[in-house]
């Protein structure tokens, strides 16, 4: 069992002696999965500490002031600890992590606390985005696959296809334009309240949507040709020519077995939406996670960097662990 | 003194919805303009929009302040000693006078009597001299508080704070308006967001770079008309804009040309022209290199078609410069025969100079502010017309100030603090200064610029400072096409907003509502 990658045993029966219970196999397999993915994780911790390391320019140039003297800036480099090897710096970060302890920020602040509230917002952002891309495409295409071929169908895939071609911030000052400037139903930008989260629901709905649309598209097309692959199982085609209702056919064959393919499509989507919400965040000035990335990137903030890296990474690893579960669940042993 | 290199203002780029919205502007032609003698109005809220990254978000009065927003808040909760002011342009806030010794080296700061902290507590020397002495120790400490060692920093009673310079400094009070932010003394560094400040608004709540204030109702400085301000953090003009336009926020500060030529077009919109707010110059390395001959400096110069630069470049929301850096100084001299366009001189100066005219000069720049690439590629097309063929290239913002900066032979800068000309004679001009960008000397200016410190006498400086400028005319190694306004846009209601260049722009405690 140890080393499969697939979450599903080989077919034609198992070598070993005794059975192992199928939901400690399932638990096995996960915490495999889930050390993986952690070591994954640090790898690509590492990664982002030697890319900032290899751009031009420091944190401490990139934070000084036009005034200041070299001298300055190498204690301005000194107090921001850039003087030790990257190796060494990157050790302390990490030692700190278990503790919550994410560093400094190239300006100063705890890190933490730079996060402490964009992040949830962008889960926030994120998660509504989500949601709606998972709704919409599954409907989307439920209904495009309903009569394959049809009018409806040609049309939901001709569009999904021109929809997922078009950049977060094309939809976004579209959005903007047409629904808060021309219509003035929606607010045009984000605002904060006292506790720095988005200070009423409207403001969601335009971002939220700025992120979803491009993501609907891509959606649809997996779940119309994972609809489609479907039908042609040879169960599909018993259960037509029994003459089953088409809804049961599509609510109690088609869409189960399509399950897993549609999962993997919308856990992907989540590290598009995450990547969309840079973009999407700074044209409505949302306060999420993705403006304190670029700014950071800019500030060669490494600490800052990696902190959004490992919340992210954190993030999406729990979203295609989730993924990996239904898949585990919607095969139910089948393989 | 100290305009931050990453005050990344970057407004501007055209794209997005606000390009747009002439179209829906509609035809309302109430004009917004207030009227001459209204009298301020107490009450409201004002909600100002201000650039900012939330990762460079800083609560420390005494740090770099890459964002606006940030700056803003801190000047209102916190003091300076001084501020910007229009004529002078050294104004009083929490020291109310000062005076200097005759040698101009040692100079008194009288604190501001009833000076309170927003706990109640009063404003002692003693405070002046603790956050003095912490802001110069701070890595830029040295170049905010030049040439005043931290043990120069005294109290004498409880009203005086003495600085004593270690050179000759008839300018030492300008020094003191930007980052001299007074704490109360031994404030804990972790304690510095909350610490209660001597400014006319009082922190409410700070959130993510968003904050509310509210009005000290003690005051020293004056009256406080507003009830609140409320600052919101914007990464991105256009959204600041979008916000201002839909009636989101009241005032967009330092939000671009860009937004304001949209704006234009609505009648219900103030646009605030802050002029003098921002220096492109273009450098020409003069201690070595193509540009090293001053007849080369000077056809370029020649070659440079100013109106079109401002016209072009800047939106119009501009005006044309004279090679002189310091346009906001009072003691700016005006009356300097302008520079115009003149390409068969340019043409004889590039002749006699011997320039190579077969070769492709680089002329380096980045996009750290909104016009400065336009501007180096606008130049590069005029200079052709004499003959220079110029290419431009752009560089990322780090690479650019890592390895062009103070070492390119052609290259754009730019400076937000354009409000005196010592200031950019003792940075960037005289030989021994760190960021002399053009790698300038000129013995005859160096003795004019140590003059001009150490001279009391009114009349005298001001003949000494004329001088200054007319070598600088002559031979430095800027040239300076135009000066940027600063540009804020405001909602119908909002009065008394600071129309001074630079940072000037945060004195936002004389503004009040028409509503």
């Amino acid at each position: 069992m140890a080393g499969s990658l697939s979450g599903a045993e080989p077919a034609g029966g198992s070598t070993l002696p005794r059975p192992v219970p199928a939901f400690l196999r399932t638990a096995l397999h996960l915490a495999g999965v889930l050390t993986r993915r952690i070591l994954l994780l640090a790898v690509l911790l590492a990664l982002v500490f030697a890319a900032v390391e290899l751009l031009p320019g420091d944190a401490a140039t990139a934070t000084s002031e036009r005034g200041e003297s070299a001298a300055d800036v190498d204690e301005r480099r000194r107090l921001l600890g850039l003087d030790r090897p990257v190796s060494e710096r990157f050790w302390d970060w990490m030692t700190g992590l278990p503790t919550g302890d994410l560093g400094t920020s190239a300006h100063g602040e705890p890190v933490a606390d730079l996060l402490s509230r964009p992040f949830p917002n962008t889960l926030l952002l994120g998660g509504i985005a989500l949601l709606l891309t998972a709704v919409v495409s599954v409907l989307l295409g439920c209904w495009a696959a309903a009569r394959p071929g049809g009018a409806v169908d040609r049309s939901v895939s001709a569009s999904a296809s021109g929809i997922l071609a078009l950049p977060e911030f094309v939809v976004a000052v579209a959005l903007v334009l047409v629904f808060a400037l021309w219509m003035d139903w929606l607010p045009a930008v984000t605002l904060t309240d006292a506790n720095g989260s988005p200070a009423s629901w409207q403001m969601l709905v335009l971002p939220a949507l700025a992120l979803a649309i491009p993501q609907i598209g891509w959606n649809t097309r997996i779940v119309r040709a994972a609809l489609a692959d479907e039908a042609k199982a040879p169960h599909i085609e018993t259960a037509v020519l029994d003459g089953l209702p088409r809804r049961r056919i599509l609510t109690h064959h088609l869409l189960p077995g399509a399950l897993p393919t549609i999962t993997a499509g919308i856990a992907t989507s989540t590290g598009m939406l995450l990547g969309g919400a840079v973009v999407v965040e700074t044209i409505f000035n949302y306060p999420g996670i993705g403006s304190v990335l670029a700014g950071a990137v800019t500030d060669r903030d490494g600490p800052l960097i990696a902190g959004v890296v490992a919340l992210t990474g954190a993030v999406l690893t729990g979203i295609l662990l989730l993924a990996d579960l239904v898949r585990a669940w919607a095969s139910g042993g089948r393989t | 003194m100290n305009l931050n290199r990453r005050q990344v203002l970057w407004a501007g780029g055209g794209i997005g919805a606000a390009t747009f919205l002439a179209a829906c502007g509609g035809g309302d032609d109430t004009s917004a303009k207030p009227g001459k003698n209204e009298k301020p109005r107490r009450g409201g809220t004002l909600r100002v929009g201000a650039l900012g990254r939330a990762s460079a978000i800083t609560r420390d009065p005494h740090s770099t302040q890459a964002n606006e927003s940030d700056y803003l808040i801190i000047s209102l909760v916190h003091d300076t000693l001084t501020v910007p002011g229009t004529k002078p342009n050294t104004v009083p806030r929490l020291a109310t006078s000062w005076k200097s010794s005759d040698d101009l080296k040692t100079w008194r700061f009288t604190i501001a009597k009833g000076a309170k902290f927003h706990d109640g507590s009063p404003v002692t020397a003693e405070d002046v001299v603790w956050s003095l002495k912490r802001l110069r120790g701070t890595p830029s400490g040295a170049s905010r508080l030049p040439g005043i060692k931290a043990e120069n920093i005294k109290a004498e009673g409880t009203g005086t704070v003495v600085l004593v310079s270690d050179y000759p400094n008839a300018e030492l009070p300008q020094l003191t308006r930007l980052t001299t932010f007074v704490l109360k003394k031994d404030t804990k560094d972790s304690e510095v967001g909350k610490a209660p400040g001597t400014g006319p608004f009082k922190l409410d709540w700070f959130r993510s770079g968003n904050a509310r204030l509210v009005r000290n109702e003690d005051w020293y400085g004056g009256e406080v008309h507003l009830d609140a301000i409320e600052v919101k953090i914007f990464e991105n003009p256009q959204a600041m804009a979008n916000a201002l336009l839909g009636g989101q926020i009241d005032v967009a500060s330092n939000v671009g040309s860009v937004a304001a030529r949209t704006a234009e077009k609505r009648g219900d919109i103030q646009v605030v022209r802050r002029p003098n707010d921002m220096a492109m110059p273009i450098v020409m390395r003069t201690a070595d290199g193509p540009f090293a001959d001053a007849k080369v400096r000077e056809a370029l110069r020649l070659a440079v078609d100013r109106e079109a630069m401002v016209k072009q470049v800047l939106s119009g929301y501009g005006t044309v410069a004279n090679d002189i850096l310091g346009t906001g100084d009072p003691a700016y001299v005006k009356d300097v025969p302008q520079r115009a366009r003149d390409l068969v001189k340019a043409k004889k100066l590039l002749k006699e100079a011997d320039f190579d005219l077969s070769k492709t000069y680089r002329l380096l720049t980045t996009e750290d502010v909104p016009g400065l690439a336009e501007a180096a590629t606008l130049f590069a097309s005029q200079v052709r017309e004499a003959g220079v063929k110029v290419k431009v290239v752009k560089q990322e913002s780090a690479t650019f100030w890592d390895k062009t900066w103070l070492k390119g032979d052609l290259y754009t800068t730019y400076w937000g603090t354009n409000d005196s000309v010592v200031f950019f004679a003792s940075k960037t001009m005289v030989s021994d200064s760190a960021q002399n960008e053009a790698g300038w000397k000129n013995t005859e200016f160096d003795a004019a610029y140590r003059k001009a410190m150490a001279t009391k006498d009114p009349a005298a400086r001001a003949k000494t400072l004329r001088e200054l400028q007319e070598i600088q005319h002559e031979s430095s190694g800027y040239l300076l096409w135009g000066m940027a306004d600063g540009i804020d846009l405001a909602g119908p209601p909002v009065r008394g907003l600071p129309t001074l260049p630079g940072y000037g722009r945060v004195q936002l405690e004389q503004a009040w509502l028409a509503r």
